[in-house]
């Protein structure tokens, strides 16, 4: 009960950014960069060990942004150069420009490498087809239904790989699924084909959204917990969940991650007591709003370490366990 | 036939030898180079993004909106009344911006485009057109803590934004475009957009343009026709409806802007099709009422695929003469 686990990214230390923008410039190989990649995992993973989180990730080490990570591994894509998101910062998109193929297994090295560290479970973590879809520019398929389908498929081979390789949790983020309610319909049919005939436990990751457009819609996603974020939102948004009542798992956001100010415990306490008088104590999760990765280090450590103080505290006063 | 752009265009380019503004603001956040060089780089932005457009043959420019990093801050950032709030996602696009957070009774502070509109029409061989977020898309867009009433905050606004137009007009920009994505979301309040657009517009001689994007004008277009403007233009890309809609209603009054090449996606359109949709609409609107545009600005695109569609345009605009 009240499981304690994080939405997937960490923060990259220094010494791997710098190696990330060296590797992009051609002066480290390949090799050198990944050796990098899993001391940094091995530092993801004992951090969340001494944190004592109880489901843990691999901090998307390799990672630069969650659907061109993709993008870079599969077939079927050119990238582009940079377009802005906000401010000064851009990001280089995928373009679509073929059919979609996985020429190999994608996330499963790394996910074995992270579980290998560690008896706790370790979260495969993948990008839903309605965000790989809606995040990158089409110039092949005919229409963004065809797209979003043609991505389901090949991360419903990533999902039945990872699970074979023994994940025990597989999350599959659709940040993107709040912005046209219009089109829930189809990513949740898109879901269906991810999540067929898998019985790891499945995750969806929400985030940024307006969730009064597509609740309750939302729980025919065929996965088997929603994670949310809100805390940022000052837990406002609780009252949408009341009704119709809340069917699946969730994993409820109690700390900002979008701001470098430490939560109190008591305040992170508040928050979970919060989500607990809605929820069935035996469904929920406790994690941040959402990736930490733009957070510094120990600002992220600072952050889970009262999440999971917080967490302890409210088991014992309220007698769960 | 004549050809315009709609408002924001890419600020950086792929030519590694190219002033690039991106790196300069980081250069400058760090205290790297002066102010003074920052400003050099950007005045050598805006004229790349003023000769591209000319060459390619653009009749109506803007400056390409080089020194803005959304919509709304530039101008909420001359308002008393406003504070800077967190980032929040612009309409359905992976894109985000800054929430001006509405603390007291507005009231216009400065100018915000008078010396960017002087200096493009200093620069440019064609003429400037400057566009300005609608009172109704500003207001939707704002956190509002002060007036909690949509009316009242859309009218302050409006007369806020007047005092902008009118030191536009002053200055001689002969073009000033109002954009209202919202609308097309709460085609509801279109009498109160109509009210609002009255203030701002009143007594302004200038080519007054109003811009629907991202969203669906079937059911407001024939609710906004009254509104005092020369010209409307509409994304018909976004979605089927739009064209249909457009040779629905009356344009006895109204002149045309045809959003026609798809700004947020790299696939360039075919000529054919897009010439096919000029001529539908032609059947029912006189050419000389008629001219093309993206469907909204181009930042969306990484610059070589926005320069590649600013060169189809006027190809095609050239194609119906």
């Amino acid at each position: 009960m009240l499981l304690t686990t994080t939405v997937g990214s960490f923060p990259k230390p220094d010494y791997l950014a710098k190696a990330r923008n060296q590797f992009a410039r051609g002066g480290l190989s390949r090799e050198k960069l990944k050796e990098l990649e899993l001391q940094a995992i091995k530092e993801t993973i004992q951090l969340q060990e001494e944190l004592g989180l109880d489901i843990l990730v691999h901090g998307e080490m390799e990672r630069g942004d969650m659907t061109t990570y993709f993008a870079e591994n599969w077939e079927g894509f050119r990238i582009s150069s940079p377009v802005r998101s906000y401010g000064n910062r851009y990001y280089r998109k995928p373009i679509v420009v073929d059919r979609l193929r996985r020429p190999k297994p994608t996330t499963v090295e790394y996910f074995q490498y992270a579980q290998s560290l560690t008896a706790k479970p370790v979260k495969g973590m993948l990008t839903g087809p309605y965000t790989m879809c809606d995040w990158s520019f089409n110039e092949y398929y005919p229409h963004r239904e065809a797209l979003t389908m043609a991505f389901a498929e090949v991360i419903h081979a990533e999902v039945v790989d990872l699970e074979k390789a023994g994940a025990k949790y597989i999350q599959i983020d659709e940040p993107a699924i709040s912005t046209r309610p219009e089109e829930l319909d189809l990513a949740i049919r898109a879901m269906k084909v991810v999540t067929a005939g898998v019985k790891t436990k499945t995750i969806s990751h929400i985030c940024y959204g307006d969730f009064k457009l597509i609740y309750p819609k939302i729980l025919e996603l065929p996965v088997e917990q929603l994670d949310l974020e809100f805390a940022n939102n000052h837990f406002l948004h609780l009252e949408i969940f009341k009704t119709p009542k809340f069917t699946k798992e969730i994993a409820v956001g109690v700390v900002d991650v979008h701001s470098h100010r430490i939560e109190s415990i008591e305040e992170v306490k508040n928050n979970i007591k919060k989500a607990l008088q809605l929820f069935d104590p035996q469904k929920v999760y406790i994690d941040p709003d959402c990736g930490l990765k733009t957070r510094t280090w120990e600002e992220a450590k600072a952050k889970l370490k009262v999440m999971v103080e917080a967490v302890r505290e409210v088991k014992q006063e309220l007698k769960l366990d | 036939m004549k050809t315009t752009v709609v408002g924001n265009y890419p600020k950086i380019v792929s030519d590694k030898n190219a002033p690039n503004l991106r790196n300069s603001l980081n250069a400058w956040e760090q205290k790297k180079i002066s102010s003074e060089q920052l400003e050099d780089i950007y005045q050598k932005t805006i004229q790349r993004v003023l000769k591209e457009q000319s060459q390619a043959g653009i009749d109506i420019v803007t400056d390409g909106q080089i020194r803005w990093d959304d919509l709304v801050t530039p101008l909420a950032r001359n308002i008393s009344g406003f504070e800077m709030g967190g980032l929040i996602r612009f309409f359905n696009n992976n894109v985000y911006y800054r929430r001006p957070v509405v603390k007291s009774k507005l009231s216009f502070k400065a100018y915000s485009t008078l010396e960017q509109f002087k200096f493009a029409g200093a620069h440019s061989s064609k003429p400037v057109k400057v566009a300005l977020p609608g009172p109704l898309t500003f207001a939707q867009l704002a956190l509002d803590e002060h007036y909690h009433d949509l009316e009242k905050l859309t009218l302050d606004l409006a007369e806020i934004l007047h005092q902008e137009v009118l030191g536009l007009e002053n200055a001689g920009c002969q073009y000033i475009q109002l954009d209202e994505p919202s609308l097309c979301y709460l085609p509801d309040q279109a009498p109160l957009a109509t009210k609002a657009i009255e203030i701002v517009f009143n007594g302004i001689r200038a080519h007054k343009i109003l811009f629907f994007y991202f969203g669906r004008v079937d059911n407001l277009l024939p609710k906004i026709l009254a509104a005092p403007v020369d010209s409307l233009g509409v994304d018909v890309v976004s979605h089927k409806e739009n064209l249909e809609a457009i040779t629905k209603v009356s344009w006895d009054e109204k002149e045309l802007i045809l959003g026609c090449l798809d700004a947020r996606n790299t696939r360039l359109e075919r000529e054919e099709d897009i010439l096919k949709l000029a001529d539908k609409v032609c059947q029912r609107i006189p050419k000389q009422k008629v001219s093309l545009s993206p469907s909204c600005g181009l930042e969306f695109l990484p610059h070589e695929t926005a320069l590649k569609k600013l060169n189809f345009l006027s190809q095609i605009a050239g194609r119906i003469n």
